[in-house]
C-alpha cells in the first residue's frame, strides 16, 4: 500500500514538473508574487538550522536540504 | 515592491520598469532562496546581495515523557550575511547549545533515571563564501562543531546554474564531514565517522504564483555509529542515506498569503524508511506575518532495532539497538510563528511548537521488532528572534 502511494506521489511530481516545463514560461514582469519573502525556500536560516538540528537528534531521517552541514553527538 | 496590478500592466513604461525590477527580483529562484530570508531581494540576483543582515535568536527546547522531564536545550544563535566587493557574499552563523537532562527512557547509562544525567555545551559555527556569475553561483562552506565528546568538521561546495529565462535553476553539491568521538564514559575512545554527501536539485517556476523545488541527496557514511551511552548498542559501521525532498510554494493573491508544502521520502541501509510532510500558511497582516504550521513524520524501525523488554533479541556479534530513534513511530508538530517587520529594517519574531512522538502513530510497516510500544515523547520548542537589514 505504501509502495503504491509512493508510486502515485512520484508520478504526480513527475507530471507536475513536466507540465511546468511545457507551460508558457513565466515572464519577468509576472514574477512580483514569486519575489515575496514567504515564497523563498529559506525564510529564516537560524529557524531552519535549529529545527533540523532538533529533528536530527530525535528522529532517524535527515537530508534533502543541503550537503556538508557536519554532525553532532546528539544522534 | 510592485503590486499585483503593476505586474499586469504590460504596456509602455510600466511594463519596462516592472520587467527590469522583477527580472532582477527573481532572476534565479534557487539563488535567491538562501538569501531572501534576511535581506531585501538583490537588484540583480546574478550578483551578490546589495544588503547585508544580522540576526540573533534565542532558542529553547524541552522534552519530557509521562512523569519525567528529559532533555532541555538553551541555545543563543547568531547569523550574519555580508555582501562583498566583486560579486561575493559571505554568510556565517554560530550557535551555543547548552544541553542538560537525560535521553528518552529505555536504556542509556547517562540517563537521569540511572543517576548521572547529561550536561554538555556544544559550540557550532559555519561560514560560507559565494561567488556570483552571470547565470550561476558557486559557494564554498565550512562548518565546525565541538562538544565534550564529539568534534565535527565539514566542508561543502555547491554550484547553481540558471536557465536563460531564469525559470529553472539546477543545483549540484558535494560535502564531506569528518567526526571524532571520545565518549566521557571511555566506551568509545578515538573513534571516527566520515560522511560524504551529494546533492542534485532543481528549482522550477511553474506559474506566476507557484514555485517548486526538488532535491535528491545521497550520503555515504563509514565509521562509528553505536551510541556509547546505551547499555547495549551495536550498529553497522556504515550507513548510506537517500533523501528526496520536494517543496512547493503557492501564493494566494486574494488573501495575500503563501501556502508552503513539503514532502520528503527517506531510506537508509539501517533498513529505515521515513516520510515527512509539512505545511505552513504564511499570512501577511500589514507589517505582521502569522504562520501556523503542521508537520507529520513517520518512520519504520531499523532492521536491528528491538523494543521492550530489554535486551530481548540481543545476540553477541550481531547488530542490536534499543534506541527509541531507531524504532517505528509517528510524530506531529503543530506550531505558530509571529513576525513583525519595522520600516527601518528591524525584524522581530516569535515561534512556538509542540511535538509529540508515539509508537502507534507510525504508518510504515517493516524493519525491526518493535515489541511493546514505547512511552510517548513530547517536546516544546520556542524561538525569539531579532534582526536587522543594513
Amino acid at each position: 500500500m505504501c509502495q503504491s502511494a509512493m508510486q502515485r506521489l512520484l508520478l504526480t511530481a513527475a507530471v507536475l514538473l513536466l507540465s511546468g516545463c511545457a507551460m508558457q514560461p513565466v515572464q519577468p514582469w509576472e514574477k512580483g508574487d514569486l519575489a515575496k519573502p514567504a515564497m523563498s525556500f529559506s525564510v529564516d536560516t537560524l529557524d531552519d538550522h535549529f529545527t533540523q538540528h532538533i529533528y536530527n537528534s530525535k528522529e532517524n531521517a535527515s537530508g534533502g536540504y543541503g550537503v556538508g552541514g557536519g554532525g553532532c553527538g546528539c544522534n | 515592491m510592485p503590486t499585483s496590478n503593476d505586474k499586469r500592466d504590460k504596456t509602455g513604461e510600466g511594463r519596462n520598469a516592472a520587467a527590469s525590477l522583477l527580472s532582477a527580483a527573481l532572476a534565479l529562484p534557487g539563488l535567491a532562496a538562501g538569501l531572501a530570508a534576511t535581506t531585501a531581494i538583490p537588484a540583480h540576483a546574478e550578483s551578490a546581495p546589495e544588503q547585508g543582515s544580522v540576526d540573533l535568536k534565542y532558542l529553547y527546547y524541552r522534552d519530557y515523557q509521562p512523569g519525567a522531564e528529559r532533555m532541555r536545550v538553551s541555545a543563543p544563535s547568531f547569523h550574519v550575511l555580508m555582501p562583498l566587493e566583486g560579486n561575493y557574499a559571505l554568510e556565517g552563523s554560530f550557535v551555543l547549545d547548552s544541553i542538560s537532562g537525560a535521553s528518552p527512557l529505555y536504556h542509556n547509562t547517562l540517563s537521569g533515571a540511572s543517576g548521572l544525567g547529561v550536561n554538555d555545551l556544544r559550540k557550532a559555527g559555519d561560514l560560507k563564501l559565494t561567488r556570483y556569475f552571470e547565470r550561476a553561483a558557486v559557494g564554498v562552506g565550512f562548518a565546525y562543531s565541538t562538544e565534550h565528546d564529539y568534534v565535527s568538521r565539514a566542508f561543502n561546495l555547491d554550484v547553481r546554474i540558471a536557465s536563460e529565462n531564469n525559470n529553472t535553476t539546477l543545483a549540484f553539491g558535494v560535502g564531506h564531514a569528518s567526526d571524532d568521538i571520545d565518549s566521557v564514559n571511555f566506551v568509545a575512545r578515538g573513534r571516527s565517522k566520515r560522511t560524504t554527501d551529494m546533492l542534485a536539485g532543481i528549482t522550477q517556476v511553474l506559474t506566476a504564483q507557484d514555485i517548486v523545488q526538488s532535491n535528491l541527496t545521497y550520503s555515504v557514511g563509514r565509521g562509528y555509529y553505536d551510541d556509547p551511552y546505551k547499555a547495549i548498542d551495536v550498529r553497522p559501521d556504515y550507513r548510506d542515506q537517500l533523501a528526496w525532498l520536494t517543496r512547493w510554494n503557492h501564493y494566494v493573491s486574494s488573501l495575500d498569503a503563501t501556502l508552503r508544502l513539503s514532502a520528503r521520502y527517506y531510506r537508509d541501509t539501517f533498513g529505515i524508511r521515513a516520510i515527512t510532510l509539512g505545511t505552513e500558511w504564511v499570512q501577511q497582516v500589514g507589517s505582521w506575518t502569522v504562520t501556523p504550521s503542521l508537520r507529520y513524520t513517520t518512520q519504520s524501525a531499523a532492521d536491528f532495532y528491538y523494543g521492550p523488554p530489554f535486551p530481548v533479541g540481543f545476540v553477541p556479534g550481531q547488530s542490536y539497538s534499543a534506541d527509541q530513534r531507531l524504532s517505528a513511530f509517528g510524530a506531529l508538530t503543530p506550531g505558530i510563528k509571529l513576525g513583525k517587520l519595522f520600516a527601518d529594517g528591524w525584524r522581530v519574531d516569535f515561534k512556538a511548537e509542540y511535538y509529540e512522538q508515539r509508537s502507534n502513530w507510525h504508518s510504515l510497516i517493516g524493519g525491526g521488532n518493535s515489541g511493546t510500544d514505547l512511552l510517548p515523547l513530547k517536546a516544546q520548542f520556542y524561538q525569539v528572534g531579532l534582526g536587522k537589514n543594513f
